[in-house]
Order: structure tokens, then sequence, then C-alpha cells
């Protein structure tokens, strides 16, 4: 395995997860991208070794790159792309109604954290279980 | 026949879950007719000596099936689950007042109660076992807890369900390690086990059977559970759910007795139990309590014989099972009548009851006397019985277990005696409301049964014979004896009675205090410990901030891949295919990097270009022209939708604290090399090479392109990628959408 590629693979995958924890959409929008490139670069280093370009009479046939894998990250590319443009578009709606385009907390997930401690608790009294 | 009778229980619950409304009181009676059936088909069973089996496989493969096997033993649980059943639905038609709220509710739930219960004695398969021995926990919490109300009654319905839900957890675990020995799930099939890990699930197994069998330290949850109505502390909580733990003691004995910890830990459990109970027995001033801790005693000596084992043991253990479940169900039933009479069940505002209750006094005066193991009456056999086992057994046992049974008899004694004059003797005069004949008829029989026990010895001995000779898996179990002659064992008899007599005469005059319920309150206030730890767990683990979400995730992600470091074998590794291919890979990570450090949202936005463009090259280099093409128009695309979002945004990021930036940069890096070893060991298998020739002579005879990549996506492929093109089409609708919707004047005020 092309261990240039895989360390290629390595590096976008860190920087993006430091960007998608970021607060700006706009960065996890960036770190999206990223992750985007890394999987891509695995299938393709996954799927063998580097060649000629598959075209037939253009190259022999033994010396192409393996076609199958590059048509499965033909896909994989053009349906990251659709959905990084949709986070675009989601994250441009954001800014438009709050202003900036920071990521909130959940604001449930905060009640419950806040309510948990607040709650009585249901025991009542101790039961009426004495011992000898 | 066993499902039959399993499916009219089920059809009748249901029943009266629907109708109950209508019922009213009267769903008690109707909830009495398939315990009837059931024990009407066992008793014609008794000592007939046959065996059937049902089962009901569900996942073969897995050894996962309802089985069921009713043997000798079966047909003895049998007759007391739903004999004792059809008394205490009967009763409870009388301690229930006509116009008292819920009483539909409670038959159903007494009867689901009593499937389960009849599910648990029937198992052979340890699963089948297992479900009905939790759903008998479950029904028991429905029961202590029917007063919803009261507080005191949800707590103790809950310190029971923690007890013995708890309990049926760790008997989950050791029934795990012992079918795992064992090679079989059918209790009846396990051959005598050994080794380490039996050893430990026989532990397990002996654990969860004193959490059920409220043994100490486990017992706290019995005696609160009496704040149940009683008909549910007559018949749970005394004759049959609290059985439950030593019948898996019998049942597993023969596979588990000859392991090193189980009889130990049987005699350490069953031993402290006969004494504590019935110590507790002599100091409680609640007629209810002391008949629960007598309870805890009682069952303490059952799990010390059954887990002694021996031919004798096991008989005596059966019958006192026996005996046990019908004088003390009597007594319940007794306390019962007077707590709604009198209405107080404290023994030190009862008096002159001998007289005004004569039945009751009279039952009670059976009962008690086959508690104290007084002849003409079946405790006395078993105690007996008890006795000549005990100092039968070999070496230190029998100086051990003999004392514990003989001196936890004279407390028998001494506890009974205390609660017949404390309970029924001189005292402030007591009010007493109607008598119910639906209270005293099941509590009479019950009683009278102890002494037709006795009477009819020569069947029961057939019956009980039979079912020792099969839980001890022994050749021939010997006869019950009426009278067993002028030897040693009589004599000790003789003493214990008289000595225990007294014992008792004297602590009755006594006017002692409540003791304080130590057990309990731990018990509470670890259960209370446990739940304020959830919540405050709760409270910080499910904070709200996404990010924090998002790197407890990865982080998760990176330890998981620890074991895969090196999987696979490093030798495919090479450093690349060409010295561009290096060059191109350092470009896109410093590409990368740079986004993520750049400040303004412009250059990040570059940034982000140049890393495609890097990686259209890095495709080029491998041989994927049509990788690269779309790479250059899709990185296009991105950057111009990058600029448009955010182009008129202030400039810079919002700046982060540098803690937490190193935690997410340490994440992200563990993350990275997660990926990297993933990747290194999924693809550390040899594999064939591609059949490149055949693809290529495919792509141009069958597909007719040159280009086998596209016709792989246009030909082969074709559905995918016209799936493909629906969702870039959805994207831009949506994109068109969100778009639009911010054009209008919605936007709120800040």
């Amino acid at each position: 395995m092309n261990t240039a590629l895989v360390l290629a693979v390595g590096g976008l995958t860190a920087v993006g997860v430091y960007l998608l924890t970021g607060r700006s959409l706009s960065r996890i929008v960036l770190g999206y991208a990223l992750l985007g490139h890394a999987t891509v670069l695995a299938l393709l280093a996954a799927g063998g070794s580097a060649g000629e370009t598959p075209i037939v009479g253009q190259a022999a046939p033994e010396a192409m790159a393996n076609p199958l894998p590059q048509a499965l990250t033909l896909t994989a590319i053009v349906i990251s792309f659709g959905l990084t443009l949709f986070l675009l578009a989601l994250a441009r709606r954001q800014r438009t109604l709050s202003g900036d385009d920071l990521v909130e907390d959940d604001i449930e997930d905060r009640r419950i954290a806040s309510a948990e401690s607040e709650r009585d608790t249901v025991a009542g009294e101790p039961s009426g279980a004495p011992a000898p | 026949m066993i499902f039959s009778l399993l499916a009219l229980h089920i059809a009748v619950c249901v029943l009266l879950v629907a109708t109950g409304r209508r019922l009213g009181r009267n769903s008690l009676l109707v909830g009495a007719v398939p315990p009837a059936a059931a024990a009407v088909w066992a008793a014609t069973r008794l000592g007939a000596g046959r065996t059937e089996a049902a089962d009901l496989s569900w996942v073969e493969g897995l050894d996962l099936a309802l089985a069921f096997r009713v043997d000798a033993f079966g047909d003895i649980m049998t007759v007391i689950v739903s004999g004792i059943g059809v008394a205490v639905f009967v009763y409870a038609h009388g301690y229930f007042a006509p116009e008292a709220e819920g009483t539909p509710r409670f038959a159903a739930t007494l009867l689901a109660f009593s499937t389960a219960m009849l599910g648990l004695v029937w198992s052979d398969s340890v699963w089948s076992l297992f479900v009905f021995w939790e759903l008998t926990s479950v029904t028991s919490f429905l029961l202590v807890g029917h007063k919803r109300t009261a507080p005191a009654a949800v707590a103790a319905a809950r310190q029971a369900l923690m007890i013995t839900a708890g309990g049926g957890l760790v008997l989950l675990a050791g029934l795990l390690l012992v079918t795992d020995s064992a090679g079989t799930t059918l209790i009846s099939e396990m051959p005598p086990l050994d080794g380490t890990a039996a050893g430990v699930g026989a532990v397990l197994v002996m654990v969860g059977a004193a959490t059920k069998s409220a043994q100490i330290p486990f017992h706290s949850w019995l005696p609160g559970a009496m704040i149940a109505p009683t008909p549910v502390s007559a018949y749970l909580h005394s004759a049959t759910m609290v059985k439950a733990g030593v019948v898996l003691v019998a049942v597993m004995g023969p596979a588990l007795g000859s392991l090193a910890p189980w009889r130990p830990l049987g005699f350490a459990f069953g031993i402290a139990s006969v004494f504590w109970g019935a110590i507790g027995a002599l100091r409680h001033r609640d007629a209810k309590l002391i008949l629960a801790w007598g309870t805890v005693s009682q069952l303490g000596m059952l799990i010390t014989l059954f887990s002694a084992g021996t031919p004798k043991a096991v008989l005596a253990a059966v019958t006192l099972l026996v005996a046990h479940a019908l004088f003390k169900g009597a007594l319940f039933l007794v306390v019962g009548e007077i707590d709604v009479r009198a209405g107080t069940r404290n023994i030190d505002e009862l008096g002159g009851l001998a007289r005004r209750m004569p039945t009751a006094f009279a039952v009670a005066v059976l009962a008690g006397l086959s508690m104290a193991g007084a002849p003409p009456l079946l405790g006395f056999i078993a105690k007996e019985e008890a006795v000549k086992a005990a100092i039968n057994l070999d070496g230190a046992e029998a100086w051990i277990v003999g004392f514990a049974v003989i001196a936890g008899s004279v407390l028998t004694v001494a506890y009974t005696v205390r609660f017949l004059v404390a309970v029924f003797g001189a005292g402030p005069a007591t009010t007493l409301a109607m008598r119910r004949a639906a209270m005293s008829v099941p509590a009479a029989v019950l009683g009278l049964a102890g002494v037709a026990g006795y009477a009819a010895l020569g069947q029961l001995s057939d019956v009980v014979g039979s079912a020792a000779t099969r839980l001890s898996r022994a050749g021939e179990v010997a006869d019950l004896h009426r009278w067993p002659g002028l030897t040693l064992e009589l004599w000790i008899s003789a003493g214990v009675l008289a000595l225990g007599t007294v014992v008792g005469l004297v602590v009755s005059r006594r006017p002692g205090r409540v003791p304080v319920g130590y057990a309990a309150r731990w018990t509470d206030a670890s259960i209370d410990g446990v739940i304020t730890f959830g919540r405050a767990a709760c409270a910080r683990i499910q904070h709200g901030s996404l990010p924090v979400y998002l790197v407890t995730m990865v982080a998760t992600a990176a330890v998981a891949a620890i074991p895969f470091v090196g999987a696979g074998g490093l030798g495919h590794l090479f450093a690349w295919h060409s010295p561009l291919q290096a060059a191109l890979a350092l470009t896109v990570i410093g590409a990368a990097i740079a986004l993520a450090f750049v400040g303004s949202r412009v250059a990040a936005g570059l940034a982000l270009g140049a890393s495609g463009i890097t990686m259209a090259a890095l495709f080029v280099v491998h041989g994927a022209a049509d990788l690269a093409l779309t790479q250059l128009l899709v990185e296009a695309a991105v950057v111009v939708g990058f600029v448009l979002a955010f182009g008129h945004l202030s400039r810079s990021f919002p700046k982060v604290g540098l803690r937490w930036k190193t935690a997410r940069m340490a994440v992200a890096g563990a993350g990275g090399v997660a990926v990297m070893v993933g990747l290194v060991a999924a693809s550390g298998d040899p594999r064939a090479a591609p059949p490149l020739a055949e693809m290529a002579s495919a792509s141009l005879d069958e597909g007719g392109g040159r280009n086998v990549v596209n016709v792989i996506l246009t030909d082969i492929r074709a559905l995918d990628t016209l799936g493909e093109v629906l969702v870039l089409a959805t994207v831009a609708l949506g994109v068109v959408a969100l778009a639009r919707a911010s054009n209008g004047a919605e936007r709120p005020s800040p």
C-alpha cells in the first residue's frame, strides 16, 4: 500500500476532524470538505496501484490503473460535493437568521442537564422495613 | 397441556385487563379459574411419577427455547403455586372492600404473577427460567406498590425490585458461565460440573438465589414488602415467589453441588438467615413483620438443606417446602383478617382475640403448631427429617448444620409461641368489624391441609419421595415416618419444643422496642446514591455542547482502533509509486493545515481550492483522469459557494481558548492516526490481481466505449448513477429553497 497516500489520508482526516469540532459553521463546512477528500483518497489507495488511465487503445490493459475503484470514487466525489453545497446553504440560512455562523449548544440537552439536578426524587420517606 | 395451561392463564389475564372495570371485585374470582385448572391438573399427576415436557424453540443456533419439563417436583410446586393461588384469590375477594379502587388491576397483576411463577417452576431451559424469574420480580414490584399514592409503598416496591432484579442480573451472569461449562441449556441434562468457570458461575447462581429468597444480607426487601396488601404477602412473599431462589438451588444442586464453593456458600447464607430471621421475628411488634422475619429464617433453613444436597436433606427440604407454604400462607391470611377487622396489626394493640375470633384462632394454632414442628402436623415431620438429615452429614458439617437446624428450631418455636400469645392473648380490648367468610375459609383450608398432610402421610411420602429422588438424582429415598419411635431425633424434638416454649413465653412478656432497620436504610441509601450518581453523570455527559460530543466520539473511535495496530502485517507497505505522489501528498496536507489556521474566511476558501486542485493532481498521477476532471469542476463550485455563503460575513473566525484548541488537536490527530491504522490493516489481506484485460475487452465489446471508468458508470452501474443524479437534483432544490427563504423579510430582530 502506498505510504504517501496513507499519510495524506491521515493528515486530511486529522485536519478535517479538527475543523469539524469548531464552533464556526464555515469551518465545519471546510472540515467536511477535507474529510471528503480523505475518504476519496482512501478509496483510491485501497483500490490498487497507480497505472495509466484506463482507456482502451491508449493503454495496454495490464498497465492500466484499476478502473473499478475509480468508478466508485467518482460517485463519492459527487455525493460529497452535493452534501457540501447543501451544508453551505444551511450555514448561509443560519447566518441570515442569527447574524453569525456559530453552532449553538443543543438547547434540549442543556435543559435535561439542568433539570436533572433540580428534580425532586420520588423516594419519599424511607421504606417501612425495620430490621431487628 | 403445559402450553394450554399457560395460554389459559394469559388469556384470562388479558380478559381481566380488558373487562376488569365491569367485573369489579369479581375479577378476583375470574382470576382464580386458571390457577384452579393448573392445580387440579397437577394434583391428578401427584405421585404418578410422570414427566411431561414441551418446548418451543426460538433461535435454534443459540439454544434459545422455551423448554418446559414438569416432573414430580414440578407437580408439587404447581400444586403449591396454583393451589395457594386459588385460596389467595378467594381470600382477596373478602380482603378488598367492594368499593376499593384498582381491584381489577390487582387481580390481573396477581394472575400475571401466578403465570410467571408457574413458568418458572416448569422451566427446564435456563433461559426460560431466567425470563420468568425476572417476570416474577416485575410483578412483585407492581403488587408491592399496589397503593401507588403511598410513598412508603413506592419506596418498598422500588427496594424490592432493585434487590431482586439486581440479583437477577447476577444470576444471568452465573447461568452464562454454567451453561458454557455444561454445554447445554437444559437443567435436566446438565452433568455434575467442575472447573473454575463453573465454580464462579455457581457462586453467582447462589447469590442470585439468595437475593430472591431474601437471605442475609439481601433480606431487607422482604420485611419492607409487607406494606403490600396481605394477599400479596401471603402468596408472593411467603408461599411462592420467595421460594424461587430455593427452587433454583434445588434444581441446580445436582449440576453444581460438587463445585467447591456451592455448599459452603449455601450454608453461610442459609445459617445466617436462620438465626437473624428468627431473632427479627422475636423482636418485631407488627404481626405481619413477625411472620416475614420468620419467613427469612425458614427460607434460610430450606437453602441450607438443599445446599447440603444429600438425599435425606433434599427429602426434608421438600417436605418443609410444602409444610411452610401451607402454614405460613394460613398465618398470613389470619393476620390479614385481623388487620382488616381490627384495623391494626400491632401486637400491643391487640387483645382477647382468642375468644372473639375463634375460627382465626383455631387456624392460627394449627398453623402455628405446624410451624413450631409439633405433632401431629406436617411441620413436625419436616423438622424430624431436617434434624435427621443434618446430623447424618459428614464430619464438621454434621455439627454446624445440626446445630443450626436444632437451635433454629428452638427459636422457631419461640417466635411461634410469642406470636400466638401476643396476638391472641390478653391485651386491650379490640373493636372488630364484621366477619367475612371469604377471608376465613381459605385460611382454614390451608391450616387444615397441614393436618391432612400428616394424616395422609403414606400418599404424601410417595409424592415427596419421588420429588426428592428426582432432585437428588439418587436411586431411592427413604420414606417419611409418621412417628419415628423413641429415636434420638424425637428426644431432640421434645427438647426443642420445651426450650422454645420457655424462651417464647419469656420474650413475649418483655415490652420490646421496635428495632431500627439498618439493612433497609443502607439499601435505600445506596439506591439513592446510584440514582444521584446517574443524574450527575447524565448532566455531565449530556451537556449540550455539540463539539464536545464530536470530540468524544472521535476519541472513542481512536481508542477502538488500537487493537488493529499492525494487524495484517506491514509487508505490503511501500513508499510511493512515483516521487511526485509524495510531493503532492505533502502539498495537500500543507494546504489543509493552512486552511485550518488562516485567520480570514476568504483565505480559507482559497486554501480549500488549493487542496482540491492538489487532489486533482494526485488523481492524475494515479492514472485517474476522470476523477481529476470531476474534482476540478466540483472544487471550483465549492469555492464559489463558500465565498457566496460566507464572503460578506466578518472576515475572521472567532477566537477560542488554547486548552480546548489543544484538546481538539490531540483528538483530531488521534483520529487521523486511527484512520491510517484502519486503512493499513484493511489492505493487509492479499488479494487477487484485478482482471484488467477482461474489463478492458468487456468495456469495448459489451459497453461500446473505450473509457472503462465511464462504461462502468453509465452502463454497469447505470441505475446507481441515475440515483446519484437524483441526489444532486434534490440538493439543488434544497439549496435554492434555502437561498430564496433567506431573501424574505423574516429576519428576526436580534
